[in-house]
């Protein structure tokens, strides 16, 4: 039983959302836990797969029992077992947050919302866990579908943010579906290992050139590289708060993580470096997208979008990270995917509570807040200073990697666009926190103290989930020494 | 000269099919006309997918009783070797079966989407809706 | 925008000709994806799985999985126009 744990992953989100119509169907109420039941057990089995691969070494699975490369395979090795337990706690911790955002946005469909919310978990850890390019390319579809429906039902304006992301991810997928196939014309086989032991004779074949280029373009079209981000801001700023607060953190970084699996696994890391000049493409479409992203933030006056913008930086963070090629930057960057995902909820866990009270995610709803909701406050500056990279929070440590990285490798312009967009970050965050503080002209006028703003404060349902991020953002960053000792210096590949 | 095109001409025409889609993504005002380049676009990939799955010199369909002359019975037994070569490659038939229900899928989300905006705004040309969003 | 798409459109097709100068002859019996794992499915499909037609036997057994998949990509459309298109929308937007 314990050998089937891995597949427990990906079938417990997959079985359960087929059934959640029929719970809806005998009580409405019921989907919501039902949800967090199925999504509890496919955390627990991702955190036991990641302990069984820290002590025992990758786990490969054959889906049906064939041996690759002629059946399917899910190949789980250090990488791979970190993001399955990002994936699936973050999820579980939306999921319990959803609730009460739920009722007040969606109020009749929540039954299919609960649906999609649980083929969108599947499709982001079949993507996370697969050793087959194709069966990946399914899985990505999974999740863009759930993603398109689950953004469209969002505000004014919600489908026609829908529509331009449903255009461009599916040049995104199509991209990457081509790669896949000029791969298959070159070796014969979709398997990744399988792949990597064939392609090095091939290295020097316009096919395999051609393959690399769509299939990074493509992955760059879902993980909004700067320019072709243009889809991020209004999809994710008109989603419904619960959908967004899923799908912000974990698309891109899922995006970037299949990026770097094609990088590494599937081709060898030789052939970016020193065949082709991808590395140092990506170290400047780094810097573009972080400078791009921090400017872009800067002039908005949405909470929302100016986070999504912060989200366009981050990915150019990770992006020059693994561009600039040493082994200090690549660690650097893959501790920044699980820092940054966690990072991310928190703060649009925060919007969407801000969204749930007044109404509106606008930067002049957050007036007042810290008296009314000084925990979910208090939750936010945890989260900005992470952003802003100040230890112990988890955000200071994967941005000294990154700076040292930099440094290493003497990519000056890389270094200055980390060390601004950590200053853009002050100047963000520090003005929400004075809007938040100072705006108290309307209730002084009364008689010293005796009037007090009441505490408003946000439902526990909605609370608690946001301040245990909090929590583990501190958490990440005081421990960031054992996550990086068990588990990144192994995913890191040999240069 | 013309070996050479007859060895090549089915990549060139799925490039140009996708390309043709591509533009249609891109360049019209209306929505329902992107879908259908997006169509068009798919429906390039899954062709140039199909496209490597033939063998010449005589390959039938990749079902194992329609060798040509031999009886396929007792197989089981390893009494007749089957001819890997007189058989289409089934593995892109397989890998395409898959993409085209995708392709499907995406088109009826991206309809259902079409739908929405229709009744939103009343009409379905891009610029139009642009000028009716500024407007607020 | 037309005459940008025309140029993006144009050099992406041009990239593309260029890619596929190495690719193996249309047709080729002995190209890699045609000689590498496919001859398998071919040989065995009838000793392993009884069936004779193989994109059945590879599409519903050995990549069988791939069909979950597009069970659940099929699956997921209908919840999507559903939950998008469905009754119960008082509201026009917000």
């Amino acid at each position: 039983m314990t050998a089937q744990i891995p597949v427990f992953i990906v079938v417990i989100p997959l079985l359960c959302s087929f059934l959640t119509p029929l719970v809806g169907l005998w009580r409405k109420d019921l989907c919501y836990y039902w949800s967090v039941l199925a999504l509890s057990l496919c955390s627990l089995a991702s955190i036991d797969t990641l302990f069984a691969v820290i002590q025992g070494g990758p786990i490969h699975y054959r889906m049906g029992g064939w041996a690759p490369p002629f059946g399917i395979e899910y190949v789980i090795d250090h990488l791979n077992a970190m993001m399955l337990v990002v994936v699936s706690a973050i999820s579980l911790i939306v999921a319990i947050y959803s609730k009460r955002s739920v009722e007040q946005e969606l109020p009749d469909r929540a039954v299919y919302f609960y649906t999609i919310f649980l083929l969108q978990v599947t499709g982001f850890v079949g993507i996370v866990i697969t050793g087959d390019l194709f069966n990946l390319y399914v899985f990505l579809e999974v999740a863009s579908l759930a993603g398109y429906a689950l953004v469209a039902v969002g505000e004014d304006g919600a489908p026609l943010a829908t529509f331009r992301y449903i255009v461009m991810g599916t040049i995104g997928a199509c991209f990457y579906l081509l790669g896949v196939g000029y791969i298959y014309v070159s070796t014969g086989s979709l398997n990744m290992a399988d792949v990597y032991q064939i392609l090095p004779d091939l290295y020097h074949s316009k096919v395999v050139l051609t393959a690399v280029a769509f299939l990074l373009a493509g992955l760059a079209v879902k993980m909004a590289l700067f320019p072709v981000h243009v889809w991020l801001p209004d999809a994710y700023t008109k989603a419904p708060s619960a959908a967004s607060a899923l799908i912000a953190p974990l698309m891109t970084k899922i995006s970037l993580y299949v990026m770097i699996r094609v990088l590494f696994t599937v081709f060898k890391p030789a052939l970016f470096i020193d065949l082709l000049p991808v590395a140092d493409i990506m170290v400047w479409a780094g810097v573009i997208a972080i400078l791009g992203g921090a400017t872009m933030a800067l002039a908005q006056t949405d909470l929302k979008r100016m986070l999504c913008y912060i989200v366009v930086a981050e990915v150019g963070y990770i992006v020059g990270g693994v561009g600039l090629a040493n082994a200090t930057a690549i660690k650097g960057a893959i501790l920044h995917i699980l820092n940054d995902a966690v990072m991310t909820v928190g703060l649009f866990t925060v919007a969407g509570i801000v969204a749930y009270k007044t109404g509106r995610h606008d930067l002049s709803d957050c007036k007042d807040l810290f008296r009314k909701m000084p925990f979910t406050m208090a939750a936010f500056v945890v989260g900005a200073l992470s952003i802003i990279g100040v230890p112990p929070t988890c955000g200071f440590f994967s941005k000294w990697y990154l700076i040292h990285g930099a440094v290493i490798a003497q990519h000056w312009a890389f270094l200055v666009a980390l060390l601004l967009s950590s200053l853009v970050s002050v100047v963000l965050f520090f003005r929400i926190i004075e809007i938040g503080y100072v705006f108290q002209a309307s209730h002084g006028e009364h008689a010293n103290g005796a009037e007090h703003t009441a505490i408003d404060e946000a439902p526990l349902s909605m609370l608690v989930p946001t301040i245990a991020i909090a929590v583990a953002i501190i958490l990440i960053g005081l421990y960031n020494q054992t996550i990086l000792s068990n588990i990144i210096d192994f995913a890191v590949p040999k240069l | 000269m013309f070996e050479f095109i007859v060895n090549y001409y089915n990549y060139w025409m799925y490039i140009g099919l996708m390309m043709i889609g591509f533009y249609a993504m891109m360049a019209k005002r209306n929505l329902v006309k992107k879908i259908i380049g997006m169509n068009i676009f798919q429906s390039a990939i899954i062709f140039f997918y199909i496209s490597t799955s033939v063998k010449k010199g005589g390959a039938t369909v990749p079902i194992l009783e329609y060798a040509h002359g031999h009886a396929t019975h007792g197989i089981e037994h390893g009494a007749n070797a089957i001819d890997v070569m007189q058989y289409a490659n089934p593995l892109p038939h397989v890998l395409m079966l898959t993409a085209i229900v995708v392709m499907v899928a995406t088109l009826g989300v991206a309809l259902a989407v079409v739908i929405l905006i229709y009744r939103r705004y009343g009409t379905l040309e891009e610029d139009e809706i642009m000028k009716l969003v500024r407007r607020g | 925008m037309k005459i940008l798409s025309i140029i993006a459109g144009v050099l992406m097709g041009a990239a593309l000709v260029y890619g596929s100068l190495d690719m193996p002859k249309w047709g080729d019996p002995h190209s890699p994806a045609s000689t590498h794992v496919s001859p398998y499915y071919l040989q065995h499909s009838i000793e392993h799985t009884a069936t004779p037609n193989v994109v059945t036997s590879v599409l519903a057994d050995y990549r069988g999985y791939d069909t979950l998949g597009e069970t659940t990509v099929v699956f997921t459309a209908g919840m999507a126009c559903l939950f998008l298109l469905g009754k119960g929308r008082k509201r026009q937007g917000k």
